[in-house]
């Protein structure tokens, strides 16, 4: 069976599943922005792979994947500053113990 | 038997992809942790490279396997870690993440697989510069905010790593 657009949405969609575990199991505050990261990265497969496999006529798909990689990108920036700042602030980045807001 | 190759290699691929992503939630240790999702940031970039975009591949390259990953391992080292035990919670909570998780890739994975789709495609012939024509005319407005996007995340990360009083 020759590859297509199935094979590529199974494979971001598993990439998703992971990060998502990741994300909802990890208690460190660095480990949750990596899960999100891979997250990111099968949105910005599934994407491309719109754009490689369906019926298109420009690169629309790819513009957005960039756009999406700047947005990423970004967020990594600024969530370890803020990973950092929390490690000052309260000696710890253990998200189960972060709960300053906590009524 | 050109098919048969041009398959093998999306599978392998795939598989890195995978193993790798699953080092990174599994591995207790953090700096492991860093390094294998520079792997599988690899193994997206090779992904890109294979569905004939090659511009994405190489800034997938340069700014996630490159860029982002550093700043991973930077942060694990300025920062002192306890035990990597389990959640508050205890085990319920590992196992009903993985509960979660499992059931959201059977659910897409049951959508895509009962999607109706025809076989089509579009290769670009010169991958760079339609993205730069499209980026520089029709998208000039998001490629803008992007910018301002990019700027403002700058200065947010350097005061927030900075502190109150020092910046």
């Amino acid at each position: 069976m020759t590859v297509g657009l199935t094979h590529c949405l199974l494979l971001a969609a598993v990439l998703f599943a992971i990060g998502l575990y990741g994300l909802l199991s990890k208690k460190s505050i660095i480990a949750v922005l990596m899960s999100i990261e891979l997250m990111l990265n099968a949105v910005n497969i599934n994407f491309i792979a719109f754009n490689r496999f369906t019926n298109v006529s420009d690169l629309t798909g790819q513009l957005m994947a960039i756009f999406s990689i700047a947005v990423g990108v970004a967020e990594v920036a600024v969530g370890l500053a803020l990973a950092y700042r929390m490690f000052h602030e309260h000696g710890t980045v253990n998200v189960d113990e972060l709960n300053n807001m906590k009524g | 038997m050109t098919d048969i190759f041009y398959s093998l290699v999306f599978y392998l691929i795939a598989l890195v992809i995978i193993a790798s992503a699953l080092g990174v939630v599994m591995e207790k240790n953090l700096v492991h942790s860093a390094l294998l999702m520079t792997a599988c940031f690899i193994g997206v970039g090779m992904l890109y490279i294979y569905l004939d975009a090659e511009f994405l591949g190489a800034a997938q390259f340069m700014l996630y396997s490159g860029g982002v990953a550093i700043l991973a391992v930077m942060a694990v080292m300025l920062i002192k870690h306890g035990d990597e035990g389990p959640r508050d919670g205890g085990n319920g909570r590992a196992l009903r993440a993985i509960a979660v998780a499992s059931a959201f890739a059977l659910v897409i994975g049951m959508i895509i697989t009962a999607l109706p789709y025809a076989p089509a495609g579009y290769i670009s012939q010169d991958n760079v510069s339609e993205l730069a024509e499209m980026m520089l005319t029709e998208y000039v407005l998001p490629f803008e905010i992007a910018a301002i996007l990019l700027l403002s995340a700058l200065i947010g990360a350097i005061i927030l790593a900075k502190g109150d009083g020092e910046a």
